[in-house]
Protein backbone atom coordinates (compact mmCIF):
# COMPACT_ATOMS: atom_id res chain seq x y z
CA UNK A 1 0.00 0.00 0.00
CA UNK A 2 2.86 2.30 1.01
CA UNK A 3 4.52 1.51 -1.75
CA UNK A 4 1.65 1.96 -4.34
CA UNK A 5 0.57 5.78 -2.84
CA UNK A 6 4.50 7.02 -3.75
CA UNK A 7 4.92 5.58 -7.05
CA UNK A 8 0.91 6.68 -7.49
CA UNK A 9 1.97 10.33 -7.11
CA UNK A 10 4.73 10.04 -10.00
CA UNK A 11 3.22 8.66 -13.46
CA UNK A 12 4.81 5.72 -14.84
CA UNK A 13 6.87 7.74 -17.66
CA UNK A 14 7.41 10.17 -14.81
CA UNK A 15 9.75 6.96 -13.16
CA UNK A 16 11.07 6.32 -16.11
CA UNK A 17 12.69 9.44 -15.89
CA UNK A 18 13.30 9.57 -12.06
CA UNK A 19 15.56 6.23 -12.29
CA UNK A 20 17.10 8.12 -15.52
CA UNK A 21 18.48 10.68 -13.22
CA UNK A 22 19.05 8.56 -10.26
CA UNK A 23 21.35 6.65 -12.28
CA UNK A 24 22.84 10.06 -13.92
CA UNK A 25 23.69 11.12 -10.10
CA UNK A 26 25.31 8.15 -9.06
CA UNK A 27 27.60 8.73 -11.87
CA UNK A 28 29.58 11.35 -9.47
CA UNK A 29 30.34 8.42 -7.19
CA UNK A 30 33.53 7.74 -10.05
CA UNK A 31 33.93 11.10 -10.59
CA UNK A 32 37.31 12.78 -8.97
CA UNK A 33 37.49 16.30 -7.61
CA UNK A 34 39.82 18.24 -9.81
CA UNK A 35 41.31 20.15 -7.52
CA UNK A 36 42.75 16.88 -6.08
CA UNK A 37 43.87 15.90 -9.77
CA UNK A 38 45.63 18.20 -10.95
CA UNK A 39 47.83 18.32 -7.30
CA UNK A 40 48.57 14.87 -8.36
CA UNK A 41 46.88 13.32 -5.75
CA UNK A 42 46.38 9.00 -6.39
CA UNK A 43 42.88 7.95 -5.59
CA UNK A 44 41.33 11.62 -4.70
CA UNK A 45 38.08 12.22 -3.19
CA UNK A 46 35.11 11.87 -5.67
CA UNK A 47 32.40 14.44 -5.86
CA UNK A 48 29.93 12.21 -4.09
CA UNK A 49 32.24 11.97 -1.68
CA UNK A 50 32.72 15.33 -1.33
CA UNK A 51 28.80 15.92 -0.80
CA UNK A 52 28.36 12.68 1.66
CA UNK A 53 30.67 14.83 4.12
CA UNK A 54 30.07 18.19 3.19
CA UNK A 55 25.76 17.20 4.07
CA UNK A 56 26.76 15.97 7.87
CA UNK A 57 29.19 18.94 8.17
CA UNK A 58 26.17 21.46 7.32
CA UNK A 59 23.84 19.97 9.72
CA UNK A 60 26.57 19.83 12.02
CA UNK A 61 27.86 22.89 12.09
CA UNK A 62 24.79 24.57 11.46
CA UNK A 63 22.82 23.29 14.43
CA UNK A 64 25.94 25.38 16.55
CA UNK A 65 24.49 28.85 15.28
CA UNK A 66 23.51 31.34 17.75
CA UNK A 67 19.84 31.71 14.92
CA UNK A 68 17.96 29.21 13.67
CA UNK A 69 18.92 27.56 10.32
CA UNK A 70 16.69 25.36 8.22
CA UNK A 71 18.19 21.94 8.38
CA UNK A 72 15.93 20.29 5.78
CA UNK A 73 16.53 22.46 3.67
CA UNK A 74 20.40 22.93 4.11
CA UNK A 75 20.93 19.15 4.03
CA UNK A 76 18.83 19.35 0.86
CA UNK A 77 20.82 22.03 -0.81
CA UNK A 78 24.44 19.72 0.50
CA UNK A 79 23.22 16.93 -1.56
CA UNK A 80 21.85 18.76 -4.78
CA UNK A 81 24.61 21.43 -5.00
CA UNK A 82 27.03 19.70 -7.15
CA UNK A 83 24.65 17.75 -8.84
CA UNK A 84 25.07 19.62 -11.82
CA UNK A 85 28.91 18.32 -12.41
CA UNK A 86 27.33 14.61 -14.18
CA UNK A 87 27.49 17.22 -17.30
CA UNK A 88 29.36 20.51 -16.20
CA UNK A 89 32.37 18.55 -14.78
CA UNK A 90 34.10 19.78 -11.71
CA UNK A 91 36.18 23.29 -12.52
CA UNK A 92 38.70 24.78 -10.46
CA UNK A 93 40.09 28.82 -10.01
CA UNK A 94 43.62 27.59 -11.66
CA UNK A 95 41.82 26.08 -14.67
CA UNK A 96 42.21 29.23 -17.04
CA UNK A 97 45.72 29.99 -16.22
CA UNK A 98 47.18 26.08 -15.49
CA UNK A 99 50.72 25.24 -17.51
CA UNK A 100 50.63 21.59 -19.15
CA UNK A 101 54.49 21.62 -17.51
CA UNK A 102 54.35 19.38 -14.53
CA UNK A 103 57.03 22.07 -13.02
CA UNK A 104 55.03 25.10 -13.62
CA UNK A 105 52.19 23.68 -12.84
CA UNK A 106 53.58 22.66 -8.84
CA UNK A 107 55.08 26.10 -8.81
CA UNK A 108 51.40 27.87 -9.94
CA UNK A 109 49.65 25.75 -7.18
CA UNK A 110 51.71 26.96 -4.37
CA UNK A 111 50.10 30.34 -4.76
CA UNK A 112 46.55 31.46 -4.82
CA UNK A 113 45.49 32.58 -8.22
CA UNK A 114 44.88 36.10 -8.46
CA UNK A 115 42.40 37.63 -11.35
CA UNK A 116 41.91 41.20 -12.27
CA UNK A 117 38.42 42.67 -11.44
CA UNK A 118 37.16 42.10 -14.92
CA UNK A 119 38.75 38.56 -15.19
CA UNK A 120 36.95 37.26 -11.66
CA UNK A 121 33.63 38.67 -12.91
CA UNK A 122 34.58 36.77 -16.50
CA UNK A 123 35.37 33.48 -14.42
CA UNK A 124 32.49 33.60 -12.24
CA UNK A 125 29.81 34.31 -15.17
CA UNK A 126 31.45 31.05 -17.04
CA UNK A 127 31.39 28.66 -14.45
CA UNK A 128 27.83 29.58 -13.39
CA UNK A 129 26.28 29.05 -16.67
CA UNK A 130 28.51 26.44 -17.13
CA UNK A 131 27.24 24.80 -14.12
CA UNK A 132 23.31 26.40 -14.58
CA UNK A 133 23.57 24.82 -18.25
CA UNK A 134 24.20 21.36 -16.55
CA UNK A 135 21.66 21.42 -13.86
CA UNK A 136 19.10 22.30 -16.40
CA UNK A 137 19.94 19.34 -18.39
CA UNK A 138 19.74 16.84 -15.74
CA UNK A 139 16.55 17.88 -14.30
CA UNK A 140 14.63 18.68 -17.05
CA UNK A 141 12.42 15.96 -17.38
CA UNK A 142 11.50 15.64 -13.82
CA UNK A 143 8.05 16.32 -12.24
CA UNK A 144 8.32 20.11 -11.98
CA UNK A 145 7.64 20.56 -8.32
CA UNK A 146 10.60 18.56 -7.42
CA UNK A 147 12.70 19.97 -11.04
CA UNK A 148 11.97 23.78 -9.40
CA UNK A 149 12.73 22.83 -5.81
CA UNK A 150 15.88 21.71 -7.07
CA UNK A 151 16.76 24.62 -9.01
CA UNK A 152 15.90 27.11 -6.27
CA UNK A 153 17.75 25.16 -3.74
CA UNK A 154 20.60 25.66 -6.40
CA UNK A 155 20.67 29.09 -6.97
CA UNK A 156 19.75 29.99 -3.10
CA UNK A 157 23.29 27.57 -2.67
CA UNK A 158 24.93 29.84 -5.52
CA UNK A 159 23.80 33.33 -5.05
CA UNK A 160 23.86 32.99 -1.03
CA UNK A 161 20.11 34.54 -1.09
CA UNK A 162 18.90 33.07 2.26
CA UNK A 163 20.70 32.55 5.53
CA UNK A 164 20.82 28.58 4.57
CA UNK A 165 22.83 29.85 1.41
CA UNK A 166 24.94 31.66 2.42
CA UNK A 167 25.83 29.23 5.65
CA UNK A 168 25.73 26.14 3.61
CA UNK A 169 27.89 28.09 0.59
CA UNK A 170 30.92 28.73 3.16
CA UNK A 171 30.22 25.12 4.64
CA UNK A 172 30.79 23.54 1.50
CA UNK A 173 34.22 25.11 1.39
CA UNK A 174 35.14 24.27 4.71
CA UNK A 175 34.85 20.83 3.67
CA UNK A 176 37.05 21.17 0.95
CA UNK A 177 39.77 23.07 3.25
CA UNK A 178 39.40 19.70 5.89
CA UNK A 179 40.23 17.49 2.96
CA UNK A 180 43.04 19.79 2.10
CA UNK A 181 44.37 19.65 5.40
CA UNK A 182 44.45 15.91 5.31
CA UNK A 183 46.11 15.94 2.16
CA UNK A 184 48.66 18.02 3.56
CA UNK A 185 49.26 15.98 7.06
CA UNK A 186 49.10 12.68 4.87
CA UNK A 187 51.17 13.62 1.69
CA UNK A 188 54.52 15.01 1.51
CA UNK A 189 55.01 18.30 -0.21
CA UNK A 190 50.66 19.12 -0.59
CA UNK A 191 50.56 22.51 -0.93
CA UNK A 192 48.24 23.74 1.68
CA UNK A 193 49.37 27.31 2.05
CA UNK A 194 46.33 28.91 -0.70
CA UNK A 195 43.44 27.06 1.03
CA UNK A 196 44.68 28.94 4.07
CA UNK A 197 45.00 32.24 2.51
CA UNK A 198 41.27 31.37 0.99
CA UNK A 199 39.86 30.72 4.73
CA UNK A 200 41.52 34.13 5.76
CA UNK A 201 39.49 36.22 2.83
CA UNK A 202 36.89 34.04 2.10
CA UNK A 203 35.15 33.41 5.52
CA UNK A 204 33.03 35.40 7.94
CA UNK A 205 30.52 33.10 9.54
CA UNK A 206 31.86 32.90 13.39
CA UNK A 207 31.09 29.37 13.69
CA UNK A 208 33.01 28.38 10.69
CA UNK A 209 35.36 30.98 11.17
CA UNK A 210 36.01 29.11 15.15
CA UNK A 211 36.24 25.42 13.44
CA UNK A 212 38.74 26.61 11.01
CA UNK A 213 40.78 27.77 14.15
CA UNK A 214 40.27 23.62 15.61
CA UNK A 215 41.75 22.75 12.12
CA UNK A 216 44.69 24.90 12.79
CA UNK A 217 44.95 23.60 16.68
CA UNK A 218 44.94 19.91 15.46
CA UNK A 219 46.79 19.82 12.64
CA UNK A 220 49.53 21.56 13.73
CA UNK A 221 50.38 19.79 16.99
CA UNK A 222 53.52 18.50 15.64
CA UNK A 223 54.12 20.00 12.15
CA UNK A 224 53.52 23.43 10.66
CA UNK A 225 52.96 24.28 7.19
CA UNK A 226 55.54 26.38 5.39
CA UNK A 227 55.56 29.75 4.23
CA UNK B 1 18.49 36.95 13.38
CA UNK B 2 20.40 37.54 16.66
CA UNK B 3 19.74 41.31 16.05
CA UNK B 4 22.61 41.71 13.73
CA UNK B 5 23.29 44.79 12.01
CA UNK B 6 23.49 44.59 8.00
CA UNK B 7 25.94 46.98 6.66
CA UNK B 8 24.72 47.49 2.81
CA UNK B 9 25.16 49.71 0.01
CA UNK B 10 22.73 52.61 -0.88
CA UNK B 11 22.17 50.12 -4.09
CA UNK B 12 21.89 47.22 -2.37
CA UNK B 13 19.27 48.53 -0.28
CA UNK B 14 17.40 49.34 -3.14
CA UNK B 15 17.57 45.92 -4.80
CA UNK B 16 16.47 44.74 -1.39
CA UNK B 17 13.26 47.17 -1.26
CA UNK B 18 12.41 46.55 -4.72
CA UNK B 19 12.17 42.55 -4.37
CA UNK B 20 10.84 42.93 -1.03
CA UNK B 21 7.72 44.89 -2.22
CA UNK B 22 7.03 42.61 -5.32
CA UNK B 23 7.51 39.19 -3.03
CA UNK B 24 4.68 40.91 -0.77
CA UNK B 25 2.76 41.22 -4.00
CA UNK B 26 3.29 38.17 -5.53
CA UNK B 27 1.98 36.80 -1.83
CA UNK B 28 -0.89 38.66 -1.47
CA UNK B 29 -2.01 37.81 -4.82
CA UNK B 30 -1.44 34.17 -4.44
CA UNK B 31 -3.37 34.42 -1.26
CA UNK B 32 -6.80 36.05 -2.70
CA UNK B 33 -6.20 33.29 -5.73
CA UNK B 34 -5.18 35.45 -8.38
CA UNK B 35 -2.36 34.81 -10.96
CA UNK B 36 1.00 35.95 -9.35
CA UNK B 37 2.50 39.40 -11.77
CA UNK B 38 5.26 37.99 -14.10
CA UNK B 39 8.25 39.69 -12.58
CA UNK B 40 10.21 37.88 -15.06
CA UNK B 41 9.47 41.12 -17.27
CA UNK B 42 10.83 43.61 -15.05
CA UNK B 43 14.36 44.42 -16.18
CA UNK B 44 16.19 45.39 -13.27
CA UNK B 45 15.42 41.67 -11.31
CA UNK B 46 17.13 39.09 -11.33
CA UNK B 47 15.10 36.73 -13.80
CA UNK B 48 15.62 33.71 -11.57
CA UNK B 49 14.00 34.94 -8.59
CA UNK B 50 11.00 34.46 -10.64
CA UNK B 51 11.07 30.62 -9.70
CA UNK B 52 10.49 31.47 -6.04
CA UNK B 53 6.67 32.81 -6.82
CA UNK B 54 5.33 29.09 -7.43
CA UNK B 55 6.88 27.96 -4.26
CA UNK B 56 5.00 29.32 -1.11
CA UNK B 57 8.16 28.07 1.26
CA UNK B 58 10.52 29.69 -0.65
CA UNK B 59 8.53 32.96 -1.17
CA UNK B 60 7.65 33.36 3.06
CA UNK B 61 11.45 32.38 4.04
CA UNK B 62 12.37 35.00 1.41
CA UNK B 63 9.99 37.63 2.58
CA UNK B 64 11.11 37.45 6.01
CA UNK B 65 14.91 37.78 5.21
CA UNK B 66 14.13 40.93 3.61
CA UNK B 67 11.86 42.10 6.54
CA UNK B 68 14.72 41.39 9.02
CA UNK B 69 17.81 42.81 6.77
CA UNK B 70 15.23 45.89 6.25
CA UNK B 71 14.96 46.68 10.30
CA UNK B 72 18.24 46.17 10.80
CA UNK B 73 20.75 47.59 8.47
CA UNK B 74 23.22 50.66 8.23
CA UNK B 75 24.30 52.33 5.13
CA UNK B 76 27.73 52.26 3.56
CA UNK B 77 28.60 55.98 2.95
CA UNK B 78 31.61 57.56 1.83
CA UNK B 79 33.66 58.98 4.47
CA UNK B 80 34.61 62.77 4.91
CA UNK B 81 37.87 63.55 2.83
CA UNK B 82 39.96 63.76 5.24
CA UNK B 83 38.68 60.27 6.42
CA UNK B 84 39.41 58.88 2.51
CA UNK B 85 42.75 57.71 3.58
CA UNK B 86 41.96 55.05 5.89
CA UNK B 87 40.07 51.54 4.72
CA UNK B 88 36.72 51.55 5.87
CA UNK B 89 33.45 49.61 4.68
CA UNK B 90 33.08 50.57 0.66
CA UNK B 91 36.71 51.21 0.45
CA UNK B 92 38.58 49.47 -2.75
CA UNK B 93 41.67 48.11 -1.65
CA UNK B 94 44.80 47.70 -4.32
CA UNK B 95 46.63 45.18 -2.43
CA UNK B 96 50.26 43.56 -3.01
CA UNK B 97 49.80 39.63 -1.36
CA UNK B 98 53.09 38.22 -1.11
CA UNK B 99 54.46 39.60 -4.59
CA UNK B 100 50.89 38.92 -5.90
CA UNK B 101 48.23 42.24 -7.23
CA UNK B 102 44.76 42.02 -5.96
CA UNK B 103 42.34 43.95 -5.15
CA UNK B 104 39.72 44.14 -2.66
CA UNK B 105 36.16 46.01 -2.05
CA UNK B 106 35.49 45.50 1.68
CA UNK B 107 31.79 45.25 1.85
CA UNK B 108 29.03 43.80 4.75
CA UNK B 109 28.76 40.39 4.97
CA UNK B 110 25.57 40.39 2.70
CA UNK B 111 27.17 41.20 -0.38
CA UNK B 112 30.53 39.84 -0.05
CA UNK B 113 31.90 37.61 -2.43
CA UNK B 114 35.23 36.90 -2.77
CA UNK B 115 35.08 35.21 -6.23
CA UNK B 116 34.27 39.08 -7.41
CA UNK B 117 36.96 40.09 -4.57
CA UNK B 118 34.56 41.61 -2.45
CA UNK B 119 35.68 40.75 0.85
CA UNK B 120 33.34 40.65 4.38
CA UNK B 121 34.49 43.54 6.88
CA UNK B 122 34.16 40.15 8.92
CA UNK B 123 36.69 37.94 7.34
CA UNK B 124 40.08 37.59 8.85
CA UNK B 125 41.43 39.55 6.05
CA UNK B 126 38.62 41.96 5.80
CA UNK B 127 38.18 42.81 9.65
CA UNK B 128 42.58 43.31 9.48
CA UNK B 129 42.61 45.95 6.91
CA UNK B 130 40.15 48.22 8.70
CA UNK B 131 41.25 51.39 9.59
CA UNK B 132 45.28 50.89 7.68
CA UNK B 133 46.50 53.39 5.13
CA UNK B 134 48.71 53.52 1.87
CA UNK B 135 51.97 51.67 2.67
CA UNK B 136 50.98 49.75 5.35
CA UNK B 137 51.96 46.24 5.59
CA UNK B 138 49.00 43.81 7.51
CA UNK B 139 50.32 40.38 8.33
CA UNK B 140 47.57 37.79 8.80
CA UNK B 141 48.97 34.62 9.90
CA UNK B 142 48.28 31.63 11.89
CA UNK B 143 49.95 29.15 10.54
CA UNK B 144 51.09 30.81 8.04
CA UNK B 145 52.16 34.38 7.55
CA UNK B 146 50.56 36.43 4.83
CA UNK B 147 51.70 39.83 4.15
CA UNK B 148 48.92 42.32 2.82
CA UNK B 149 50.73 45.51 1.70
CA UNK B 150 48.16 48.34 0.75
CA UNK B 151 48.85 50.06 -2.61
CA UNK B 152 45.52 52.38 -2.98
CA UNK B 153 42.39 53.09 -1.41
CA UNK B 154 39.73 54.33 -3.36
CA UNK B 155 35.94 55.05 -2.70
CA UNK B 156 33.65 54.32 -5.74
CA UNK B 157 29.90 53.15 -3.59
CA UNK B 158 27.17 53.67 -5.66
Amino acid sequence: MIKRAVFCSFCLNTMDEIIKFFSNIGKLKGFPRRGWVIRDIKNPESIAEHTFRVAIMAWVLAVQKKYKLNLEKIIKMALIHDICEVYSGDTTPYDSILPKNKKKRQELLKTWPRFSEEEKKILAERKYKKEKDGLEKLIKDLPPKLKQEIMNLWLDYEKGLSPEGKFFRHADRIETFLQASEYWRDHKNFPVKPFWIQARELHDDPVLLEFIEQIDKEFHKNKKPKN
Amino acid sequence: MDGKTFYITKKKLQELKKEYEELLDIERKKALGQEAPKILESEDLNPEFVSFQEDIGFLRSRIDEFKNILEHHDLIRIPAKDKQGVVGLGAKVKIDVDGQKDEFVIVGTLEANPALGKISNESPVGKALLGHKVGDEIVVSSPIKITYKIKSIKYEIS
